[in-house]
Parts: C-alpha cells; structure tokens; sequence
C-alpha cells in the first residue's frame, strides 16, 4: 500500500479532497456549538421577564397586564367569604371571642382592639382602622413608630431603598401615612426586573447574618417560606430608633428566645394590673411551623398557601394566599389521599384540642395577674414580687407564643402543647407563690372581675373605649383622606393604588 | 492479527507529519470536547432532575413535578428511564438523550410533548416498582384488578404532572436556570447577583 503522502503526491485533488474535508467538518462543528449556545442562551432570555420596572416597584396594578393570572389571583385576598373554626379570612374580634385578652394585654395597645388578619389586600386599610395605632393628628404624632409599617406594603422596601431602614424605623407611624399606601403585593416577595423570589425586608437578612447564615445561599424552595418569614415571625422593636430584630439570635424556640430577651431585660410593656415585665409575642409562625411535620418534609409554606393551580391551558402559583382548608384539593390532597370532610376534621382536631389548652394557660394567667394586683395592693414588696412577677413574665410569653402564632396548632401541635404546659406550669406556680404572699397579708381568696365579654374586661382594665373610637374615626375622616391625597398628588405614580376597603 | 497490526499502522503518520496530525486532531477532539461542555453532556450521566430542563421544553414537566408529592421521593429518571440493569439504564438514557438532543437541535420539539409510546412500559413498571405493595393483597384485590388491563395514568391522570402541559403553559415558573458555562475566573465584571438584597 502506498502511504497517504505518496498518494497526495501522485494525486493533488486528494489532499485538496482531505483539506476541505476537515474545514467542512469544523464549520459544522462551529454550527452545531453555535447553535447549542444559541439555544442555551434562549434558556435563560425566555426566563426574563417582559415588562421593565423599577427595582422597588410599589403599585401593584403595574404587574397585571405582564403576570395576569398572578395578578387576578392576588386580587382574591381582598375575600373575606371563608371562615373556618378558628381563622378564615373573615375579619373576627378576637377580643369579642376570648375577653381574657383584654386583661392579658392590660397596658398594652393590643387590649384596645385585636381582630384577626383579613387578606393582605386589606393590610393598609386594617393597620390604619386599628385602634392599636390610634389617631395621630400630626406627623409627629401618636405612640407608633415606622416600624409598624414595615410588613404592610411593597411601599415599605421602595421607602427604605430611599431613605434607608433606619431612618425609616425612627420616624413616627403618622409620619409615613402618605407614602405607604399600596397593599402587599408584588414587589414585597418579587424582584420586579427578574420576577425571582427576593427578601426586601432587611429584618430577615440581618437576623440570617447574626446566626452566621447566609441568606443569598438558599433554595428556591427555602424562599418559598423564607419570603413569608420576612414577617410571619416574631419580631420587636429594638432600642430607641424602634429598629426591627427578630429574636433568633439563640434559636427558634420559646426557651431560646426568652433567654434572648432576658439577656437584654427587654419587656415590651409593664402590665397594668400585676406589674409584671412582659413580653408581647408576634406571632411566631415560621419558628413554630420549622418545628413540625411539613417543614421536615420540606414542605414549604407557598405549597399549602400558595398551592400550584390549572387554568385552561396554563399553570401558575396561586397567589390567593390564604387558609389551605379553603382549598384543601389543591393544597392537602395533592400529597394525603383522605377525603376532604376528613382531612378538615384532623386539622380541626388538632385546633380544638391546642385551643382548649390555650384557654386553660389564659384561666391561669388572668387570674395570676389579678391576684398579683391584689398582692400589691395588700401591700407585698417588691422583693417579695419580683420572682412571682418573673414567672407571670414566663408563663404569659410561652402562652403569647403559642396563641399568637396563628397556624400553630396545625404547624407544629406537639411543640405548641409542650409552649402552652409550660405557660400553665408557671402561671400555676405564679399563683401559688402569691397565695403565700396574699395570706401573709391576711388576704383571703380574691374575688375574679366579670369579664365575660370584650365591653366588661376594657371596663375592667380602665380602658375609655368611646373616646377612643371617636378620635380614630375623626382620624380616618380628615388624616387618612389627606394621606391617600398627598400619595396621589405625588404623580410619580402611574396608576391608581390599589387599597380596598 | 498481524493484519490489524498493519491496519493501525498505516494510520500512524510518517514521522515529519506527526506534529501537524496530532495538532490537527487536538483541534478536533478538543471541539468535539467543547461541544460536550457547552451541551452540559456530562450532567446527563447523572439522576439530577435540572439536567432534564437544561433546554427549556420541558420546564413544565419540572414545574408540575416540582409542585407535587413525587417531588419528595422520585425524580425525573426515577419514572422515565429502566432500573432494571445499568446497561438497559444507560442503553435507554443514550438512546432517548440522542433523540431529544436531535430532536431539540433541528427545533422540531412539539407544542405539547407527549410520552413515546416505547416508553410507556417503562414508566408502567417504575410505578409498580415504588408502589409494588398495593397489588400484594388477596387475589382479588382491587388493585391488581385494577392494573391487569390498563395502565396506573389511565385513572390517575393527574400524577404528577397535571393534564395540563405545553411548551406554553408554564410561562412564569420559576426553575432552577442553568448556570453560566464561563468560569467564575474568566469573568471580571462583579458579580450582580445580590444587588437586591437589603443591606
């Protein structure tokens, strides 16, 4: 056989032949990686979005034409049609339905009015209603810091991207009224240019940074609850600037937390009838819902709130956030196969059996904090007081979070029962500390207040309800009309707000 | 033998050629290697359920999976490639990863992508692998009726997947996006990820 350099030799074409040969496949091989590029590039720019916003849009109303399904479905949490045993989206007087809180609360504002969460369509208008906020004529005016708006609106990053959080959390409530008017929305859990999942409140980052936690180093699926747990947590205002920590520092737990706050001799209020030093829990619902079944399953908190949704021809998440027992096909019976009268009775089950216990450590509390008051007006010192005030401080916090934490007794029953013993343990403890004191002081049994209803506890605790429903509706007439004017005047924004009434 | 040996031989270039030959074919192989990179080939040997959405045709098949029970135990290949010997596996990822890479290539993916007809069985016998215990029962148990002449989707039409599913109907799913093919080291611009977190 001759060699392929004696055959070129004889014959040129068959060189040229091998030389074009190689340039062909290497022009299909540029084709085909170009191609592959191409079409990896096409991967990533269908994911973008087609609409341009502002990094911290806050009107809604912007998103409905690019996200319509998104859009018509959060415009759903403006129902207030369901309510299921305990909860729903129905707007309940808590007080009405358990007076004890009024006096639980003595000395706080949550005594003047608590009702349960309506949508977040309704988070704007509800914090203004709230007497808890009472009737700041002025911008400098009323007890409430910025802070209290920070979980209500997409307003709240666009403001802080502005003027930063700090100066934000120090000004008064009334002094953002005008700015923060869009209901939470969008911008709240999105970033409007990529439409991914974005923490936009810095309460969370920070605490993820004390823990040693890096928070842009999560799963989609952890955002899936990490957007929630921007403010379904338990949170207070920190120091003089009212700056917003969450307690997570030690851990998650009723224990962990507590030591943190002892840490600091914080106390939130001193409570009006037993003095004590107390604790006000935020509903802890993403610490206690990490502390049950779902969340080892790694079930995340859009799965049941915000379950996955067929409409005609396409699939979105549906962002009617609310009760899954309002939607028990979409969110339970995707992964448990009972049937739906059944899976409702197990949840309700659950709720009765962690409401009864909560109203037991509330029987205990109330009456420890009356009898408290009696010891002082016995005449018991401060040095006999202060270890039953300790455990009054105790047994009201794990109670507080327990109870405030809304989903608890579905999220995480056992840890809720174990909170709620130790809430009864302490009160119970409290009490029989004070018998000591009040027969010490010749104080026999002390007679119990009738607070059977929300009227008769605030008349109890000494609270002058019509003055101040009378001055907040003279502050929803003149100041809030003011507000909603000046944001509009603004111009700045392009379409109506959205706040429903 | 002897002929083989002579065969290989005469591809062996004369010894002044050597170097041209070998850059040559380093050219080649070195594209060919390229071409494997960029189409993320390496990432099909493995069971990782994003190598299914590496082209995004099948995004929504991983959004309805990602929002369904199955998400916690099974994933992709878990169902839709054969776990009854490695080679049969591999035979069956090869042969279905040529097709879908043609297929995607010359952009003749369909509207709505719908199971091949050879691949019934196995996804068939894969339920039955996890799920084997309901057809244990007594002879007449419902199940293994049940099974005996239709398959389990026939009934269960909605697992995992939904019966509904096109190129379009997942529009704003968020997958996990494949990450970019230049090294962190060939990049000098600053990396804008986190610009939107709060400081």
């Amino acid at each position: 056989m001759t060699s392929i350099r004696q055959t070129i030799e004889n014959r040129p074409w068959v060189g040229w032949l091998l030389f074009l040969l190689t340039v062909g496949i290497v022009f299909l091989l540029g084709l085909l990686a170009s191609s592959i590029v191409e079409r990896r590039a096409e991967t990533t720019a269908i994911a973008v979005p087609e609409g341009k916003f502002d990094a911290f849009e806050a009107v809604n109303e912007e998103f409905k034409d690019y996200y319509p399904r998104e859009y018509q479905s959060w415009l759903q949490t403006a129902d207030t049609g369901f309510r299921s045993m305990y909860g729903g989206n129905a707007m309940r007087d808590m007080l009405e339905e358990d007076p004890r809180l009024v006096v639980l609360w003595a000395g706080y504002a949550f005594s003047k009015d608590y009702s349960q969460g309506r949508g977040h369509s309704y988070a704007v208008t509800d914090i203004r209603n709230s007497l808890r906020t009472a009737a700041p004529m002025t911008p400098e005016d009323g007890p409430m810091p910025g802070t209290c708006w920070s979980c209500k609106s997409p307003d709240v990053p666009r403001m802080m991207a502005e003027i930063g959080p700090e100066a934000f959390y120090s000004k008064k409530w009334a002094a953002l009224g005008h700015e923060v008017t869009n209901s939470i929305g969008c911008a709240d859990c999105h970033d409007p240019a990529t439409m991914n999942l974005r923490i936009s409140r810095p309460g969370l980052v920070e605490a993820f940074e004390r823990r040693g936690e890096d928070i842009t180093k999560v799963s989609h699926q952890q955002m899936r609850s990490l957007v929630c747990a921007q403010c379904h947590v338990e949170y207070y205002f920190k120091g003089e600037g009212k700056y917003l920590t969450f307690p997570w520092d030690k851990g998650f737990t009723v224990e962990q937390m507590e030591e943190y706050y002892d840490s600091y001799a914080f106390s939130d209020w001193t409570h009006a009838i037993s003095k004590a030093p107390m604790l006000k829990a935020q509903h802890p619902d993403y610490e206690l819902y990490t502390m049950g079944i779902h969340a080892r399953r790694d079930v995340a908190c859009a799965d049941c709130h915000m379950p996955y949704k067929s409409e005609g021809s396409q699939k979105f998440t549906d962002h009617h956030i609310q009760s899954p027992l309002n939607n028990i096909a979409n969110s339970c019976q995707v992964c448990h196969r009972e049937e739906t009268e059944e899976i409702v009775a197990s949840v309700y089950a659950h709720q009765q059996r962690v409401v009864e216990t909560r109203i037991q450590a509330e029987d205990v509390i109330v009456k420890a904090h009356i009898e408290a008051g009696a010891a002082w007006e016995a005449g018991a010192t401060e040095t006999e007081m202060a270890p039953v005030l300790q455990l009054i401080r105790q047994a009201q916090w794990r109670w507080d979070y327990a109870a405030a934490s809304h989903g608890a007794a579905f999220h995480a029953p056992v840890e809720t029962l174990r909170v709620l013993s130790g809430a009864i343990a302490r009160g119970q403890e409290a009490r029989v500390e004070l018998s000591r004191i009040l027969s010490k002081y010749g104080k026999g049994l002390v007679a119990m207040p009738d607070i059977s209803t929300k009227e008769k506890a605030q008349q109890y605790i000494g609270l002058d309800m019509p003055k101040l429903r009378a001055e907040k509706d003279e502050f929803l007439k003149t100041i809030v009309p003011e507000w909603i004017r000046q944001y509009e005047s603004k111009g700045a924004e392009k379409s109506e707000p959205v706040a429903a009434q | 033998m002897e002929k083989r040996k002579t065969l290989f031989h005469r591809l062996i270039p004369p010894p002044q050629w050597k170097v041209p030959v070998l850059l040559t074919l380093g050219i080649m192989v070195g594209f060919v290697a390229f071409l494997a990179y960029i189409s993320r080939f390496h990432n099909y040997l493995g069971e990782k359920p994003e190598t299914c959405i590496n082209c995004h045709v099948m995004t929504s098949q991983y959004a309805s999976w990602m929002h369904s029970s199955h998400r916690e135990t099974a994933t992709c290949t878990d169902c839709h490639v054969p776990h009854e010997n490695i080679i049969s596996k591999y035979l069956f990822k090869a042969n279905d990863g040529m097709r879908h890479a043609t297929i995607f290539t010359l952009r003749m993916e369909p509207q709505v992508i719908r199971i091949r007809e050879s691949a019934i069985p196995v996804v068939q016998k894969n339920c039955t692998r996890c799920h084997g215990k309901l057809f244990h029962g007594p002879p007449a148990s419902g199940m293994a009726v049940n099974i005996a002449d239709r398959l389990c989707w026939d009934c269960h039409r909605e697992v995992p997947h939904g019966t509904v599913s096109s190129l379009a109907s997942d529009r704003f799913a968020r997958v996990p996006l494949p990450s970019s093919p230049v090294p962190s080291w060939l990049k000098f611009s600053q990396d804008q990820n986190d610009q939107n977190i709060p400081k």
